[in-house]
C-alpha cells in the first residue's frame, strides 16, 4: 500500500514549525492555534491510521519506502539508507498516544505568554520529530529523529523552565547525548555486519543497509563480521554481540528512564513547564522505551535471552527505588517524575519475561502511563499556575474549593495507582503475570515487583488525603487563588480521564493491535 | 638537452593554471608596489580585480579538472623532474583551498576589515605555497612549500599589529620555526636511510622497511611534525589558542582549513607509501589532540580560543580516517574536510557577525544577541551542532564516514587499539556538545544586560552566512554527489 500518511503526520508539524517561524510577530495570537490546528489534524490523521490498521496482520502497514542516500564505501560495497516508514502492533499503540498527547500538550501550551514564536516552532518541530522518531524502519532515519527531539526538547525546557532550567536543560541534554552516541556505536556496528540480501545479490556486491527488517534477520547477516550472530567474534575475550547489548541497554535506559541512568528526569521535569513535561512524560520516556524492545531485543534477541536478569533487575529496581523515592517528596512534581521513573520499570520487566502478556503488558503499559502521566503533570500544572508553589505540605482540603479539580485528581492518582478499569491496572497486572509465566524469571522477581504497586498506592492515597480532604487551607494566603478548573484545563483533563477509562476498561483496543505483531516479535526468540 | 626542453615545456603546459596564478601574484605585487598614495577607494577597486582574478584561477583550475588535460589527471602525471606530481586529488585539494581563499576575502570584505594592500599579495604567496603543498612528492619541493606557507602565515597573523598580535606572532614563529627544524632533521634522517626525496615511490618504501622499526617510527615522527604543527595537532598544537585568539578572524578561519587540507594530503600520500607500522603513534597522537582539544576547551570564556581549541580536536578527527588505513578511511577523510570546510568558516563568520556589534570575543559579551536576532540564533544552533557532528548537518555525515571507516578497518584487522580509537572520539563527541552550545546558550537563553534591542545585519551578510548553512544542511540530505566526486578520485 503505497500512501503519504505517515508522511503527512511528520511533515504537517515540520511545516507548521516552518510557518511559525516566517509569520512576522505582529500575528503572535495566532502560533497557538496554528499549532493547535496541526495537532488537531494529526490526531484525525492518527484516527484514520488506527481504524484502518489490519489487526490480523503481524507485518509493517502503511509501508512508504524511497532511497534517499546510497553512499559508496568503495571495496566494502555500497551504504544504503532509505526514507522508510510504517507501523506494526508494536508502534502502532505509541503513534496513537503521540496524536493524543501532542494535542493534550498543544492545549496546555496555551498559557505560555512568552515569546510564544519560538515556542510554538520548537513545539511543532518537536513533534514531528517524536512521530517520525516511532514510524521510522530505518535505523538510520530512526536514529536522525532520535537526535533531533533532543534540540527542541533542550531549548523547551532551558527558555521556558523554572529557575534551574539551565542546569536542567544541559543534564538533560548531555545525558540523552552520551546515550544516543552508545546507540550510534550499535548503528554502525550493524549496518557494517548486515547486508541487504536482495539487493547484493541484484548489484553483485555488498549492499549496507540499516533497514528494520533486514536487522531482525539473522540470514542476512555477512560471515565473518564482528556481530555476526553464531560465529561469535570476540572483543577483550567478549563476545561482541555482549557489548553491543550493553550499549543498547545503557543508551536507551538513559531515555527510559532506568535507574541508575535516571538522574536527569526529576530535574527536567521539576524545571520544564507544564506542557513540556506533558510531552516528556507522556511522549519521550516512550521513545526509550519503544527502543527497547524494537533495537535491543528487536536485533539482539540471542543476548537478550541470557540478559533477562539484567534487564528484568533493573526493571524491579526502577520500581521500588523509584517509589520509595517518590514516598519522600515534597514537591508535587517530583514525585510525579519518580512515580515515572517506578512505572516505567514495569515495562523493562513485562519485556525481560519474554512471554507473549510480558510484552503486550508492556505496550500497554507505556500507553497507558503516556495517557496518565500527561494527567498527573498537567495536575501539578495546574496548582502551579494557581500559586507558583508546588510543595504538598502547603496545600489541605482542596476538594471543598475545587470540586472538578478533585475528580480529575482522583481518576489519575487511581490511574496511576493501578485501580482496575484505569489503564495502570491493565499495564501492572500483564507485565506482572507475564512475569511469573515467563520460564527464565524466578517469581520473587515479580513479587517484588508487586511491592511496587503497593507503594504507588501509598504515595499517591497520601498525597491525596493530604492535600484534598480536610479543612481547606493553603499556605502564604494563597487561599482565594484557589479556584477551580477553567474550561481549557476541564477540556484537557476530563478528555484524557475519558480516554483512560475507555482504554482502561477496553484494553483490547491496544492488545487487539498488538497481539499478531508481539506473537511474531516472540518467535524471533 | 632537447628531450629535458619539451618535457619542461609539457609540465609547464599541465601546470598551466597555478602559473597563472603566478602572474596575477607578480602583477599584483607590481601594483601594489605602485599604488602606495592611492586612496582607499581604489584599493578598494585594485581588491575586487584581486579577488575576480583568485576566482577566475580557481575556475581555470576547475575546468582543467572537468577535462581539458584529463589524461594527465586520471593517473597523476610526473612533471619538472619528479618535483611536481599531479593528479585529480591534488586538484580537489586545490578547489578546497580556493574555495577557502575566496570565502575569506569575501569575509574580509564583507565584515568590513581595513586592509593594506601587501595583504593581498601575502595571502596569494601562501595561497600558492599551499597549492604547490598539494601537488608534491618530494621532500624539498615539500619543505620548501610549507616554509612558503609558514613565513607568509607568521606575517598574516601580525598584520593587525596590537600587544597580543606581536606576542602570539612570536610564539607562532618560535614554535613554527622550531617544528621546521626538526622536520628538516627527520627527512635528513629518511633521505639517509632511502637514499631518495621521493616519497612515495616504491624505492621509498623498500629501503624504510629495511630499517629497525623503532628507528623508521621516530624518523618519520619528526618528519611529520612539521605537517602537524600546520594541523594543530598534538603535541605541536600548543600556539593554536594564542594566535587564534589575537589574530584577525578571517585569517584564523584560513588557517583553519586550507593549511590543514593541504597537510592532510601531504599525510595521505605519505601515509600510502609507508612500509612500517605507525598506527600506534597515529593512535596517540589522535586521541591526544581530540581530548586535548575538547577539554581545553571546555573552560574558554573567549569564543575565538575555544574555536581555537576546538579546531585541535577536529585535528585529531581528520587523521582518524589515516588510521584506518583502507580507500574508505582516506575518502571519509577527504569528505570530512570538505564539509568541515562550511562549518568552519561559518563558525567563524559568524562569531565575526557577533562581534560587530559586541565588539568583543567574550562568551559573555553575546547574552542576549539571539534573541535579539533571531536569525543569527538559528545560524548559531546549527552551525555549533554541524561542530559537535550532531544531525541534521554535515558533520553528522562526515564523523559517520570516519567511524564506519574505523569500524572497518577494526573488523578486518581486529586490532583494539582502533576500537579504543573509535569509542574514544564518539565520547568525546558527548564531552565537545558541553562547550560547543555555550554559544547559542549565551546568545538564546541569557537576557541581554540592557534589555532586547533589535539587531539587524545587513542582507549581504546575511547572504554569505546563508551560503555556509545551505551546504552545511543541503550536504547532510544529498551527500552523494560529493561522495561520488570523491570517488571519482583516484588515489594512489
Amino acid at each position: 500500500m503505497n500512501n503519504f500518511l505517515l508522511s503527512t503526520l511528520i511533515f504537517l508539524p515540520l511545516a507548521g514549525s516552518v510557518m511559525v517561524l516566517l509569520l512576522p510577530s505582529t500575528y503572535r495570537d495566532s502560533f497557538r492555534w496554528i499549532s493547535l490546528i496541526v495537532s488537531v489534524i494529526n490526531l484525525l490523521n492518527i484516527f484514520t491510521l488506527y481504524n484502518n490498521f489490519d489487526r490480523q496482520l503481524s507485518d509493517y502497514q502503511f509501508v512508504e519506502q524511497h532511497e534517499w542516500i546510497r553512499m559508496s564505501l568503495g571495496n566494502l560495497g555500497v551504504l544504503s539508507i532509505d526514507y522508510f516508514l510504517g507501523v506494526d502492533g508494536i508502534n502502532m499503540p505509541m503513534v496513537l498516544l503521540s496524536g493524543i498527547v501532542l494535542l493534550i500538550g498543544s492545549i496546555a501550551s496555551f498559557t505560555i505568554e512568552y515569546r510564544q514564536k519560538a515556542y510554538h516552532s520548537l513545539y511543532l518541530l518537536l513533534s514531528g520529530s517524536v512521530i517520525g522518531c516511532f514510524a521510522a524502519l530505518d535505523f538510520f532515519l530512526f536514529f536522525l529523529f532520535f537526535e533531533f527531539m533532543l534540540l527542541p526538547m533542550y531549548f523547551l525546557i532551558g527558555i521556558w523552565g523554572g529557575e534551574r532550567r539551565e542546569y536542567a536543560a544541559i543534564k538533560f541534554f548531555i545525558y540523552t547525548l552520551v546515550g544516543s552516541i552508545f546507540i550510534l556505536i550499535v548503528m554502525i556496528g550493524l549496518s557494517m555486519s548486515v547486508q541487504d540480501s536482495f539487493f547484493s545479490q541484484e548489484m553483485g556486491g555488498t549492499v549496507h543497509t540499516f533497514d528494520f527488517r533486514q536487522l531482525t534477520d539473522f540470514k542476512n547477516y555477512i560471515p565473518h563480521s564482528l556481530l555476526h550472530p553464531i560465529e561469535k567474534q570476540m572483543i577483550f575475550g567478549v563476545s561482541a554481540r555482549y557489548f553491543a547489548f550493553v550499549l543498547l541497554i545503557v543508551g536507551f535506559g538513559i531515555k527510559l528512564p532506568s535507574v541508575p541512568f535516571h538522574t536527569w528526569l526529576p530535574d527536567a521535569h521539576v524545571e520544564a513547564p507544564t506542557p513540556v513535561s506533558v510531552v516528556l512524560a507522556g511522549i519521550l520516556l516512550k521513545v526509550g522505551a519503544y527502543g527497547f524492545i524494537r533495537i535491543a531485543y528487536g536485533f539482539f534477541p540471542d543476548i537478550a535471552y541470557q540478559f533477562t536478569y539484567i534487564v528484568a533487575g533493573a526493571g524491579v529496581i526502577s520500581i521500588i527505588y523509584g517509589a520509595y523515592n517518590a514516598l519522600a517528596q515534597e514537591d508535587l512534581k517530583k514525585m510525579i517524575a519518580y512515580s515515572s521513573i517506578s512505572h516505567m520499570g514495569f515495562v523493562l520487566l513485562g519485556l525481560a519475561s519474554m512471554t507473549v502478556e510480558g510484552v503486550n503488558g508492556a505496550i500497554y503499559q507505556m500507553f497507558g502511563h503516556g495517557l496518565v502521566s500527561a494527567m498527573l503533570f498537567l495536575v501539578a500544572g495546574v496548582i502551579y499556575d494557581r500559586t507558583h508553589n508546588r510543595l504538598i505540605e502547603n496545600f489541605r482540603g482542596l476538594s471543598s474549593v475545587m470540586p472538578y479539580f478533585t475528580l480529575a485528581v482522583t481518576v489519575a492518582f487511581f490511574g496511576a495507582l493501578g485501580l482496575p478499569t484505569l489503564p495502570g491496572f491493565m499495564g501492572e497486572f500483564f507485565t506482572i503475570m507475564g512475569g511469573f509465566q515467563s520460564e527464565i524469571l524466578p517469581d520473587w522477581v515479580s513479587m517484588l515487583a508487586m511491592l511496587g504497586i503497593v507503594l504507588s498506592a501509598g504515595y499517591f492515597l497520601w498525597t491525596l488525603q493530604k492535600m484534598f480532604f480536610g479543612t481547606f487551607w493553603a499556605n502564604r494566603n494563597q487561599e482565594e487563588n484557589m479556584k477551580d478548573l477553567d474550561f481549557r484545563e476541564i477540556v484537557m483533563l476530563y478528555s484524557l480521564a475519558a480516554l483512560s477509562i475507555i482504554f482502561g476498561i477496553f484494553p483490547s483496543l491496544i492488545f487487539d493491535i498488538s497481539g499478531e505483531s508481539v506473537k511474531a516479535f516472540l518467535n524471533g526468540f | 638537452m632537447l628531450e629535458k626542453l619539451s618535457h619542461i615545456l609539457f609540465s609547464s603546459r599541465v601546470l598551466l593554471p597555478d602559473l597563472l596564478f603566478g602572474v596575477v601574484f607578480l602583477v599584483i605585487v607590481a601594483a601594489i608596489a605602485f599604488s602606495q598614495k592611492l586612496d582607499a577607494e581604489r584599493t578598494y577597486v585594485l581588491f575586487n580585480v584581486l579577488i575576480i582574478s583568485v576566482l577566475i584561477s580557481i575556475g581555470f583550475v576547475f575546468y582543467a579538472f572537468f577535462g581539458f588535460y584529463k589524461q594527465y589527471f586520471e593517473s597523476g602525471s610526473v612533471l619538472f623532474g619528479q618535483l611536481i606530481y599531479l593528479d585529480s586529488v591534488s586538484l580537489f585539494f586545490k578547489l578546497i583551498i580556493s574555495i577557502a581563499s575566496v570565502a575569506v576575502l569575501i569575509h574580509v570584505w564583507v565584515v568590513g576589515y581595513k586592509v593594506v594592500g601587501e595583504f593581498y599579495a601575502i595571502f596569494m604567496a601562501l595561497v600558492w605555497g599551499l597549492f604547490i603543498m598539494t601537488m608534491t612528492t618530494n621532500w624539498l619541493m615539500l619543505y620548501v612549500s610549507l616554509e612558503m606557507v609558514s613565513i607568509c602565515s607568521y606575517i598574516l597573523v601580525v598584520f593587525n599589529k596590537g600587544k597580543n598580535n606581536s606576542e602570539a606572532g612570536i610564539k607562532y614563529l618560535l614554535f613554527g620555526a622550531t617544528s621546521s627544524a626538526i622536520m628538516l632533521y627527520g627527512i635528513s634522517l629518511l633521505y639517509g636511510m632511502t637514499g631518495t626525496l621521493n616519497f612515495v615511490g616504491q624505492e621509498f618504501a623498500t629501503f624504510l622497511g629495511q630499517n629497525p622499526t623503532w628507528i623508521a617510527q621516530i624518523a618519520v615522527f619528526m618528519t611529520i611534525g612539521g605537517l602537524l604543527f600546520k594541523l594543530s595537532a598534538v603535541p605541536f598544537h600548543s600556539w593554536t589558542p594564542d594566535v587564534y585568539e589575537a589574530t584577525p578572524t578571517p585569517i584564523v578561519a584560513f588557517l583553519s582549513i586550507a593549511p590543514k587540507a593541504a597537510v592532510v594530503l601531504v599525510l595521505i600520500r605519505l601515509f600510502s607509501s609507508l612500509s612500517i607500522d605507525f598506527r600506534m603513534i597515529m593512535a596517540i597522537i589522535i586521541m591526544a589532540s581530540i581530548t586535548i582539544g575538547n577539554l581545553s576547551a571546555l573552560w574558554q570564556t573567549n569564543t575565538k580560543r575555544m574555536l581555537g581549541y576546538s579546531t585541535i580536536a577536529h585535528a585529531g578527527f581528520m587523521l582518524v580516517g589515516l588510521l584506518a588505513t583502507n580507500t574508505i578511511g582516506v575518502q571519509s577523510t577527504i569528505f570530512y574536510i570538505a564539509t568541515y570546510l562550511f562549518i568552519t568558516l561559518a563558525a567563524f563568520l559568524l562569531i565575526d557577525l557577533l562581534a560587530l556589534k559586541t565588539e568583543s570575543y567574550e562568551l559573555e559579551s553575546l547574552r542576549g544577541l539571539g534573541q535579539e536576532n533571531i536569525f543569527l540564533g538559528l545560524a548559531a544552533v546549527i552551525i555549533m551542532i554541524a561542530l559537535v557532528g550532531l544531525p541534521p548537518t554535515v558533520g553528522f555525515t562526515g564523523k559517520l564516514l570516519l567511524f564506519t571507516a574505523l569500524w572497518e578497518s577494526y573488523q578486518t584487522s581486529g586490532s583494539n587499539m582502533l576500537l579504543i580509537v573509535l569509542i574514544f572520539g564518539l565520547l568525546n563527541t558527548a564531552i565537545s556538545i558541553f562547550y560547543y552550545i555555550k554559544i547559542p546558550y549565551f546568545m538564546i537563553f541569557k537576557e541581554p544586560k540592557i534589555g532586547v534591542r533589535y539587531y539587524q545585519i545587513g542582507f549581504i551578510r546575511k547572504g554569505f552566512l546563508l551560503i555556509f548553512l545551505f551546504f552545511i544542511i543541503y550536504l547532510f540530505m544529498r551527500p552523494s554527489g560529493l561522495i561520488n566526486l570523491i570517488e571519482s578520485l583516484k588515489l594512489a
